[in-house]
């Protein structure tokens, strides 16, 4: 995706071909059947909904107007989930991607056997969330020796650590969920970053060391701003990604216990298929949807705005 | 700009017409369609011949027709060799386990496919977490499987108010089959005086306890009382031994704890005023002294290490394994413990007691809460289906599942053949039961019910008070009967 | 410190040590959950459960050879390859062709209309669930193979437009004159020279769209009734309601289940990676 960028960069000024209108419907209308059949329709129907009060079973007869919306913004496990996805959000950005690019750096360009590596590490994201969860169920699971070894482990690393249930820990389980989500998907970032790397001459920073910088300060000044594009890309796809995670989380924790790991997406399905109430539901879902949506449009508009092509990345 | 919104709405407006157009041109080649257009065009060629002259040859033209017809029919349809064109009876269960109950299943499906060859039964069998999810979809979509497993309660009353349940009541007049389900059984699975399904099994919450483990810590016998069990706990702890085995990660499991605790407090009075909104509410004393007797047991720290985070499943395993004295589960308890521990179940160590009786509690020592499977009928189900499910719930075929173990069974003889001395524990006290609360879970309206676990699951973890429990309940309970 | 040219190579070779420390110690992080599947596979439920990271004592091939004999895995396997292969083939074909149009035409609203088939990128089909099942059931695609392939094909869309687009656009306009001059049209520019030029895109692409699709959970268990038509992620969970204590051969299972999606990514690896990043990593 990032690679669009660059992309369009060279096909900038290339004065494009002046389309038949037949031509232009004609290529365009398998896409627009399938998009607008079963991506804008659903949507247009999931945001009328939301302004009903319906249990999902009869005719939608109940409007509320925006009662939903006035309901939900005060619920306060509605504030939990959405400040779960900002923790998420907050770690990924703060961590899981400085690992990604540390990685990237560390195999990126140089090492012999780095495609070894870099093979291993992107494994993870090939692999289904409904495995991945079965797997670290399994691994997290108190009532087996895998927990236990890896506590002890921990627990001799790090002075302060609290060895113990992780997913049934409401202080540890935003940790435990936080762990899985790295481990399935910061290969993709340090794919991305290798990408980026690739594209930066070693010219460059080689004249900065010959010029007195430390590698601490080649990195700081020279990598990582000539970086800053692809560093923008992440952030962006761990924003959303973060928002729109459900699986992983359903899967293993429900968003429990105690409503500890609730993010909006599970908010969504517990209070609107769960709790059969299909036009709060739906309005969690216009949220989400609209959260995305300005969060693109603001994130855009701040941060890429040169390469801004479209709505969104 | 006005040139753009035109483009896009032309778009629009082609893109939904070449929809449409997909949508209506589906013609199914069906040749018994154009038969039929034919003898309705022979039949009004014979109404019009009839009237003056001779008609045999019409007449011969069209019984002709209608052989083919029927042919054809028979040919598109059936299978070779089938006679009549077949009716598919949908049949979810969440019997996912392969063993012997999901065979008994499936013996009963074919046994009756035998007896009835127009009858084809399409049995889906679903992880009971995949049916949870996967059940209101297809509900809400408006397109109930013909039969499916329910619980009863409020999500059958939903279901039956959206129109989506069939109305056996007349059914169950026939040949006596409302007659032979025990007492009370049917109600969980009726709403305003119309039936909507069936029972096949209908048991008690209570404890499991772990005869060896009772024996090590020298308690001689079990609890009978709420103060004994908090004292027994105490001598657990001081043995070293897990008191209580509770997967809170499902949250139900321990909402039945804080349910039976209403239960013995308030009795049925405090709780049909609750419901019934005849001057109670869930936020009275009862409820609140539940959370209170659950919070002394709670402070003793009786449960297993991460039991907050632990499924059904895994609890039952460590149950099963002996890691734990006692667990407080239904009636399927043992069987669940026997396929997923590694040592395969407790075996004759496993005892049952009811649960404790609750000094100063409006609610007698016999009282129950419980609840069961059944079999709820979809809107479209054919008659075919309700008589599968006739068969299904036979006295023959409930002493089949009462065999097994698997079900203490609701059709009135057939617990004779429960040879599990624990089962028939259970059995009696459901026999015995002065009132017979189904749990709240069930018997509440979902979005309440949804309440009710996580409110009570919060009493565990500490992040509410007894009082709060009880309100949050209430206001529930208050915004979705329209208060 | 300065570094002279001179120095630099043997400073460099003296630097990989800790690298590979580092780079060991994150690879046995990330696959040791992995190998404990792996491993587990081969052994005894009670020594998975409590020795998960030691080699078996004893290798058996019962839970594996359980798995591979189960009519089941090979049908949910043929299920997932049937919408994977229809899933790719119906986005690929379609976001090719509308990225053709975006990238390659001009004409008013055409940024507008783009913007609008990103749409997509914002939100997770699971938000959406209820009205799309609705409407499949409206369309009579519930409990088929075809109605899952044309969701996630829909779904697939907006990324594949993003993809294509900037691929195609960076194709010299040269090519499409040449095409004109010697009488061909749009469409004939599209198939003769636009798509084969673009290969390694669309293979990116495909690839992409492939491990979507195969990963997919909660589309098909909704849409989905019949077992027989369960692809592999539904098969998994179903498996797991199964045999929740036979841990060992859940984890047989889930290693067999996972393996396509694996050789497939070493095969295609280079595509993959080209795809999410625009072709821009070498070896």
């Amino acid at each position: 995706m990032q690679s669009t960028f660059q992309l369009e960069k060279k096909a900038n000024g290339t004065k494009r071909l002046r389309g038949q209108p037949s031509t232009i419907i004609l290529f365009l209308l398998p896409a627009a059947i399938l998009f607008l059949t079963f991506v804008i329709f659903p949507i247009i129907q999931g945001a009328y909904i939301s302004l009903y009060k319906w249990n999902g079973l009869g005719p939608l007869e109940n409007f509320v107007g925006f009662d939903n919306f006035a309901t939900m913004f005060e619920h306060e496990p509605f504030h939990q989930a959405l400040i779960h996805n900002l923790v998420i959000i907050v770690l990924s950005i703060g961590l899981q991607l400085p690992i990604a690019l540390g990685l990237a750096l560390l195999v990126g360009r140089k090492l012999p056997g780095r495609t070894f590596f870099r093979t291993l590490f992107f494994l993870p994201y090939v692999i289904s969330e409904a495995i991945s969860a079965i797997l670290w169920s399994f691994i997290f699971n108190p009532r087996f020796a895998a927990s236990e070894i890896i506590n002890a482990v921990l627990d001799t690393i790090l002075p302060f650590f609290d060895p113990g249930p992780w997913l049934g820990d409401p202080q540890k389980v935003l940790s435990a969920i936080f762990i899985v989500l790295t481990w399935k998907y910061f290969g993709l970032h340090m794919i991305l970053y290798i990408a980026g790397l690739q594209g930066i001459p070693t010219e460059i920073e080689e004249a900065a060391s010959i010029d007195g910088a430390n590698q601490w300060q080649t990195l700081r000044f020279v990598t990582i701003p000539m970086l800053s594009r692809t560093i923008y890309t992440t952030i962006y796809l761990s924003v959303l990604g973060s928002l729109q995670q459900f699986d992983l989380v359903w899967l293993m924790t429900e968003g429990g216990p105690v409503g500890a790991s609730e993010v909006l997406t599970t908010y969504m399905y517990r209070h609107g298929f769960v709790s059969f109430k299909l036009g709060y539901g739906a309005g969690v879902a216009v949220v989400l949807f609209s959260i995305c949506l300005v969060f693109s449009l603001i994130y855009q508009y701040l941060f890429m705005r040169e390469d801004y092509a479209g709505a969104v990345e | 700009m006005r040139k753009q919104a035109l483009f896009v709405v032309s778009m629009l407006v082609i893109v939904g017409l070449l929809l449409t157009a997909c949508g209506g041109a589906a013609p199914t080649e069906d040749p018994s369609a154009a038969l039929q257009a034919q003898v309705a065009e022979l039949q009004a060629q014979l109404e019009a011949a009839q009237e003056d002259a001779d008609t045999s040859d019409l007449e011969a033209q069209i019984s002709e027709l209608q052989d083919q017809l029927a042919a054809a029919e028979e040919a598109a349809a059936a299978e070779p060799e089938e006679e009549v064109e077949p009716v598919v009876v949908s049949w979810w269960h969440i019997t996912s386990e392969p063993g012997p109950h999901q065979e008994a299943w499936k013996k009963m499906a074919d046994d009756y496919m035998a007896a009835n060859p127009n009858v084809v039964i399409e049995i889906t069998i679903l992880e009971n977490e995949a049916f949870k999810s996967k059940l209101p979809t297809v509900m809400q979509a408006g397109d109930p499987p013909d039969l499916f497993q329910s619980w009863g309660g409020g999500t059958l009353v939903e279901y039956a108010k959206a129109g989506l349940l069939k109305d056996i009541t007349a059914d169950m007049a026939v040949d006596g089959w409302g007659d032979s389900f025990g007492a009370g059984a049917l109600g969980v699975y009726a709403y305003d005086g119309k039936q909507y399904g069936v029972p096949w099994d209908m048991g008690a919450v209570g404890f499991w306890y772990n005869k060896a483990l009772f024996a090590q810590a020298g308690i001689d016998a079990p609890p009978a009382t709420w103060g004994e069990l908090l004292e027994d706990v105490q001598i657990f702890k001081d043995a070293g031994i897990t008191p209580i085995i509770l997967g809170e990660g499902e949250k139900w499991p321990g909402m039945h704890m804080w349910s039976y605790l209403a239960v013995r407090e308030g009795g049925k009075e405090a709780f049909d005023a609750a419901y019934l909104r005849t001057g109670g509410s869930f936020a009275d004393a009862p409820f609140v002294k539940a959370g209170e007797d659950l919070q002394d047991l709670i402070a003793l720290d009786p449960f297993q290490e991460g039991y907050l985070g632990m499924g059904h499943d895994d609890s039952e395993a460590i149950m099963g394994d002996g890691g734990g004295a006692m667990m407080l589960m239904g009636q399927w308890a043992p069987a669940v413990m026997a396929t997923t521990s590694t040592s395969g179940g407790l075996g004759d160590d496993l005892g049952f007691f009811t649960f404790p009786a609750v000094e100063g509690g409006a609610g007698g020592a016999y009282d129950v809460l419980g609840g069961g499977n059944g079999i709820a009928v979809g809107i479209n189900a054919e008659p075919e289906a309700i008589d599968f499910l006739r068969y299904l719930t036979s006295l023959e075929n409930q002493k089949v599942l009462a065999e097994l173990g698997v079900a203490i069974p609701v059709v009135i003889g057939a617990e004779e053949a429960l040879t599990d001395p624990n089962m028939i524990m259970v059995s009696e006290a459901v026999a015995q039961a002065d009132y017979y609360q189904l749990y709240y879970d069930q018997f509440l309206p979902p979005a309440t019910s949804e309440v009710v676990n996580d409110a009570t699951q919060a009493l565990y973890a500490g992040t509410m008070t007894p009082e709060e429990v009880a309100q949050a309940i209430e206001d529930a309970y208050a915004e979705e009967i329209g208060e | 410190m300065t570094t002279t040219d001179a120095s630099r190579p043997v400073k460099k070779r003296g630097s990989y040590l800790p690298r590979y420390v580092i780079a060991v110690i994150v690879s046995i992080m990330i696959v040791s959950p992995i190998l404990i599947a792996v491993l587990g596979g081969f052994k005894e439920s009670a020594e998975l459960l409590n020795s998960p990271f030691t080699l078996p004592k004893v290798w058996i091939l019962d839970n594996y050879q359980y798995v591979l004999t189960l009519d089941s895995f090979w049908r949910q396997l043929l299920n997932s390859t049937i919408v994977m292969v229809g899933t790719v083939t119906l986005s690929t074909i379609s976001a090719s062709m509308a990225a053709f149009v975006f990238a390659r035409m001009r004409f008013k609203g055409r940024d507008t209309l783009f913007n609008f088939f990103m749409i997509g990128l914002l939100f997770p089909l699971m938000v959406a669930i209820l009205p799309l099942y609705i409407l499949m059931r409206q369309m009579g695609l519930l409990n088929s193979l075809i109605g899952v392939i044309l969701v996630e094909a829909a779904f697939q869309l907006s990324q594949m437009i993003l993809i294509m687009r900037g691929f195609f656009r960076s194709l010299p306009k040269e090519l499409e004159d040449a095409t004109y001059i010697d009488g061909g049209n749009a469409f004939t520019f599209f198939t003769r020279v636009l798509l084969p030029l673009s290969a390694p895109a669309l293979a990116a692409n495909a690839a992409l769209a492939m491990v979507f699709s195969w990963n997919q959970l909660f589309l098909p268990l909704l849409v989905i009734n019949d077992e027989v038509l369960y692809p592999l992620p539904l098969g998994t969970m179903q498996f797991f309601g199964q045999y929740t204590s036979v841990w060992s051969r859940l984890m047989a299972f889930i290693v067999i289940a996972a393996l396509p999606a694996v050789v497939f990514y070493l095969l295609a690896e280079r595509y993959i990676i080209a795809g999410l990043t625009g072709g821009a990593v070498k070896g």
